[in-house]
């Protein structure tokens, strides 16, 4: 996994130089099983200092809720982190793995159809044909594989597994320690070791968390960002990674762009206007952060690719268009109400914009 | 220690005292404070509090007193203005005056006596009010607490103050840290505020009453002084340099001149029980408490001298509350929210964990992530439900004993008890005892309870009577609360007795009562009451204001309470002459006013339909009112044809019921309103207003049922739809009996059977017909 040709780094290739200055720089205990303190896991995730290392903050929002996040690791309980699309759930659970660790690539990915071998073990069945059941043939999971080494393991999106993969689960975190039968053979997990979920409240085909499963893990709910001013922070820190790494040929979109953006989405997110004045009809998929943010590279690619290297009304438009109006006709109606009640009437300053998305949205 | 017994010798004698730095409300400092004490044996014990208090601090330091309880001082005179000290168990203040008390050292408060307090206040509001601009933005010291808060590793000032002063491991280290923390918020934010004067003032006057003891022959170093740490400096330096300097110069006692001068409003002072549900809701005490049963467990956690007590009670007070609202909490959860606090704590570099610590746990183990799962019982846990009590007989407000003496006398004690019991009262005169006092004894409760009820203490409910109108029969639902306590203790304000507090806060609703209605029920309640004097308060108050009063809907409720009183109020024994003439001039005005207002539209013909038949109500109950006038309006607002149709059809039924109209004049009126020519809803619209009243006096006249049949013959279907809307709304009203009566009567007129009149009139309406109705929904009805 050599160099820069890779679409997207891990966490910890990316940002390898603040965490080596956070080691380098420890002056607090580290758990067994850490590479760092917890609190330079904080600092990584937050932001701050580490000697002459600026380090850039990778959570912006509710510092608190990363505190409790961090703690739950240090006492050896499995995190579990819920939120609506887009709330940055898989990032937070990477970066922390990334500091914690230094390793944040043993993700079970979970879908409908994930098994319970993903979870513990699967064979070699050429081998384990030909040899029986050896120590060789066994192909461990993520989770095996954490357990072993005494680390951190993620599980993306539990609430897509099925319910009895998602059972596979609830003994492993209890008695921590995976056994193979076939083996006669018990691995117990070492120091270190735990699990970081994050699971989805509000989307299609998800399944329910049993009580038992919720009980062994300490639950964080992520919100969406609380102000407008959080948003275009965030928004504007990844646009700025994201360019970065996928050379985009197009300059950073303008303040006010990032602006726009933010406030529509918010507005539409919540069924009101930023002041509260004015109510409107929200749209029927969640218009997340994360959205924002791939709209905004998507309106850099259109612009660097076709248009003149800065990001236009009409590039933002196109993007917008494809973002708001997801599924029906509903949707595309909803976005030209938004557009007639409350754009047009913003003044100048948004006029061009909404002529652009008008003309568009047809 | 060594060191700093160096430095008291360089300082000046005076800086050889003992002051000992506190947050008011804070476990640690309680307990160091008497730590501190012990280690220091003083002769004198001076405390940050009004110096007219120390006569309380007797009865405050005896054991009986549980507490919350808090000191009031209110003024005697209004506007009422008071100060409030509370005093929790683990108040370093209340602390200082059990140990006292122990060790048989004196013990007295130290700060400006509370009349000065309530005389500068008021002093104060008036600049204010003499056009003295309002300050604009935050208070010095708030903004202080702000960058506190932006600048602590926490993000939250109290949760500073927890870990660094409430986990405090020793008496010198706290002592250090409060007096650290107080001057360095005195050199912030004094010289910017508003309270710099009073400050200055409040310190000299300390520094006067040290000095006392020190000349009194107390050694200076055996004096040892607890106030707030905020005035550290003040009392060891001299505050004339607005706390800038390093608290040297010369060290200034206040002089009896300069306390002359000072502005005293006379005042009154109480020892009141408190609970912590109000303590958790003072802002503004400089040091809120917001969680006080939280707070309480720290004080037994320093006392059994385990430090983490307070981790485990709270989880498993908050666990208890869980699982008594059928949450299931299991043991691992509790064990797994503590070590999660404990991590957090770790994780600031704290030994124990804080509140939000604690919280922030039972929020992520217990409650799912959701602070909404465990709100209640977080509510439950930091705030608790806990009230102070004191004994029977310990500094008692006069009203306090009044109340109590009057529990006695009715007979109501086994109904001070916290089960809610009902008690059943028959107001009339019980005949079969023999003393006055017992014959009335129901009466009495009556007026007692509807006293309290008056002042909004929580003690008897009244509940809904089974009997309709029986007036002399009370349901009340009784029940205890220490919380009724506190709120007899603050009707002091309002008088020295139940009956003086309950008077003036009659007095005060009916000077701020809204329009003659808010004010006849005040004279209601007066009555209910039994009070003459405010009855007569208020009707006095009546009378200037109905003066006024041009609303006839307004002058018909008032009549109707007022008449309510009249009739019913000799049951309660009451001297209600003063009534009758300002219901004579009610009434009165109400008959000039009432045909002007009924020239209106049908919406405000709705509430003078009523007003009209409460009106006659009341003339009918009471014959000092003019009848004959009554009747005179009302004749004429039935023979007018400008008025409102419905209205004049409404006086025309009063007068019809009362026997004033005869069938004659009825018919005659019936052949000139419903007459072609006539629009039909002016028609049918009195119609509806005759019909309002007495049905069975309109069944029971056939000519009547003649004249409408022989008018509706004579309109043209156009003419025929706008009046069928109108009579529709009118036999609305109608019972199904009263239809089929109807039916015969119209059935005699047209020669058939009745019973097949009266299967169309009361049968289901069928498919043509809902058609023909759907047509009139097309139909204008114009400004019907």
């Amino acid at each position: 996994m050599s160099g820069q040709n890779v679409q997207r780094l891990p966490a910890e290739q990316l940002f390898q130089k603040e965490i080596q200055a956070l080691i380098e720089n420890e002056k607090n205990p580290v758990p067994t099983g850490w590479q760092m303190s917890p609190r330079s896991v904080l600092t990584y995730i937050c932001g701050g200092r580490a000697g002459d290392v600026e380090v850039t903050p990778k959570y912006i929002g509710n510092k608190r809720l990363v505190e409790i996040a961090i703690s739950t690791l240090v006492t050896d309980r499995a995190l579990l982190l819920i939120g609506e699309p887009g709330t940055a759930k898989s990032w937070l659970s990477e970066h922390l793995t990334a500091a914690v660790n230094g390793d944040s690539t043993r993700v079970v990915q979970g879908t409908a159809g994930t098994t319970e071998e993903q979870i513990r073990y699967s064979w070699n069945y050429a081998m384990l044909i030909a040899n029986g059941p050896t120590k060789e043939a066994l192909i461990p999971s993520p989770i095996y594989r954490a357990m072993e080494q005494g680390m951190i393991a993620r599980v993306e999106e539990i609430s897509r597994c099925a319910s009895e993969v998602q059972d596979a689960l609830i003994s492993l975190l209890s008695e921590k320690r995976v056994s193979v039968p076939e083996l006669g053979v018990e691995v117990p997990a070492r120091k270190g070791f735990s699990i970081i979920a994050t699971a989805n409240t509000r989307d299609k085909g998800v399944n329910d968390m049993s009580a038992a499963l919720k009980r062994r893990f300490n639950i964080v709910v992520l919100p969406s960002p609380d102000s407008l001013e959080a948003e275009m922070e965030i928004v504007r820190t990844r646009v700025g990674q994201l360019s970065e790494s996928l050379d985009l040929n197009a300059r950073l979109p303008e303040e006010e762009v990032v602006e726009k953006v933010c406030t529509i989405f918010r507005e539409l997110r919540a069924g009101a206007t930023l002041d509260g004045k004015q109510k409107l009809k929200p749209t029927s998929g969640v218009l997340s952060t994360a959205e924002a943010i791939s709209l905004l590279a998507n309106s850099m690619a259109l612009a660097g690719s076709f248009g003149t290297g800065a990001v236009t009304d009409y590039d933002l438009a196109a993007g917008l268009q494809g973002a708001i109006v997801k599924e029906d006709s509903k949707d595309a109606k909803v976005w030209e109400e938004y557009l007639e009640n409350i754009m047009k009437k913003r003044g100048s300053r948004w006029l061009s914009l909404y002529r652009e998305c008008r003309e568009l949205n047809g | 220690m060594e060191r700093e017994q160096g430095r008291e010798k360089e300082l000046k004698p005076e800086g050889r005292l003992k002051v000992f730095g506190i947050r008011h409300l804070s476990p640690a400092g309680a307990y160091y404070v008497r730590e501190y004490l012990d280690h220091i044996r003083p002769e004198q014990i001076l405390i940050e509090g009004p110096s007219d208090f120390t006569e309380l601090i007797e009865e405050l330091g005896s054991e009986e007193v549980k507490p919350p309880v808090a000191v009031m001082a209110y003024t005697t005179e209004l506007p009422i203005r008071t100060i409030l000290y509370p005093f929790a168990v683990y108040s370093p203040e209340y602390q200082a005056v059990l140990w006292a008390r122990e060790h048989g050292c004196p013990c007295r408060f130290c700060d400006l006596p509370s009349e000065i307090f309530l005389g500068l206040s008021a002093r104060r509001q008036a600049e204010k009010e003499d056009g003295g601009e309002p300050k604009e933005g935050e208070s010095p010291l708030s903004f202080v607490y702000r960058r506190l808060d932006e600048q602590s590793d926490d993000g939250d000032s109290e949760t500073f103050w927890e870990r660094t002063m409430e986990h405090a491991a020793d008496a010198a280290g706290y002592r250090e840290g409060a007096a650290r923390f107080g001057t360095a918020l005195r050199r912030l934010s004094l010289g910017y505020g508003e309270d710099d004067e009073e400050t200055m003032l409040r310190e000299a006057y300390m520094r006067r009453a040290i000095d006392e003891a020190v000349k009194g022959g107390i050694a200076p170093e055996k004096v040892v002084v607890v106030t707030g740490s905020f005035h550290v400096e003040g009392l060891l330096g001299n505050g004339a340099d607005g706390g800038k300097g390093e608290g040297h110069g010369p060290w200034a006692p206040m002089t009896d001149r300069q306390l002359s001068r000072l502005p005293r409003l006379p005042a009154k002072k109480t020892l009141m029980p408190y609970s912590y549900f109000r303590l958790s809701g003072r802002s503004g005490y400089g040091a809120g408490n917001r969680a006080p049963a939280y707070y309480e467990f720290l004080w037994e956690g320093l006392c059994r001298g385990e430090a983490d007590y307070a981790g485990h009670r709270y989880l498993a007070t908050l666990a208890g509350f869980q699982r008594e609202q059928g949450n299931l909490v299991s043991s691992a959860e509790i064990i797994e929210a503590e070590r999660l606090a404990l991590s957090l704590a770790r994780l600031h570099g704290g030994r124990i964990p804080t509140l939000q610590d604690l919280r922030d746990g039972a929020v992520t183990c217990m409650g799912h992530g959701n602070f909404g799962e465990v709100a209640v019982a977080v509510a439950g846990t930091e705030i608790g439900t806990k009230i102070g009590s004191l004994p029977e007989g310990v500094s008692q407000t006069s009203i306090q004993s009044d109340f109590y003496r009057q529990l006695g006398e009715l007979r109501l004690e086994k109904y001070k008890s916290v089960t809610a019991q009902e008690l059943s009262l028959d107001l009339r005169e019980n005949l079969k005892v023999k003393s006055q006092k017992a014959a009335f004894m129901d009466l009495e409760r009556s007026f007692f309870l509807h006293r309290l009820k008056v002042l909004g203490i929580p003690f008897a409910q009244p509940q809904a009577v089974r009997q309709e109108r029986a007036t002399w029969a009370e349901r009340w639902m009784l029940r205890w609360t220490p919380e009724a306590e506190i709120h007899i203790v603050e009707a002091v304000l309002k008088g020295d007795t139940v009956e003086q507090a309950a008077s003036f806060a009659l007095k005060g609703q009916a000077e701020d009562g809204q329009g003659i209605a808010g004010i006849a029920k005040v004279i209601e309640e007066a009555c209910n009451c039994g009070m003459p004097e405010a009855l007569d308060y208020a009707v006095d108050a009546l009378q200037k204001t109905a003066v006024d009063a041009v609303s006839v809907a307004e002058i018909a409720e008032t009549s109707t309470r007022l008449s309510v009183v009249l009739r019913y109020g000799d049951i309660r024994r009451l001297n209600r002459d003063p009534l009758v003439p300002i219901l004579s001039q009610l009434f009165l005005r109400a008959c000039l006013i009432l045909p002007g207002e009924c020239a209106c539209d049908d919406p405000a013909a709705k509430p003078l339909a009523q007003a009209m038949c409460a009106l006659h109500q009341v003339s009918v109950d009471h014959d000092f009112l003019d009848g004959g006038r009554w009747q005179k309006t009302l004749a004429g607002i039935a023979g007018r044809d400008d008025l409102n149709t419905r209205l004049s059809g409404l006086a025309a039924a009063i007068l019809l019921e009362a026997g004033k109209m005869d069938s004659q004049e009825l018919g005659r009126e019936v052949e000139r309103r419903l007459s072609p020519g006539i629009p039909a809803e002016l028609g049918a619209g009195w119609f509806e207003g005759l019909s309002m009243k007495n049905h069975y006096s309109l069944i029971a006249r056939l000519n009547l049922w003649e004249k409408l049949n022989g008018y509706l013959d004579l309109l043209d279907d156009q003419e025929f739809k706008r009046a069928l809307v109108f009579l529709r709304r009118a036999f609305a009203d109608f019972t199904s009996e009263e239809k089929n009566q109807i039916a015969e009567n119209l059935g005699e007129i047209w020669q058939v059977n009745p019973s097949q009149v009266s299967e169309v009139v009361n049968g289901p309406v069928s498919a043509d017909e809902i058609e023909a109705l759907g047509g009139l929904d097309d139909f204008d009805f114009g400004d019907i």
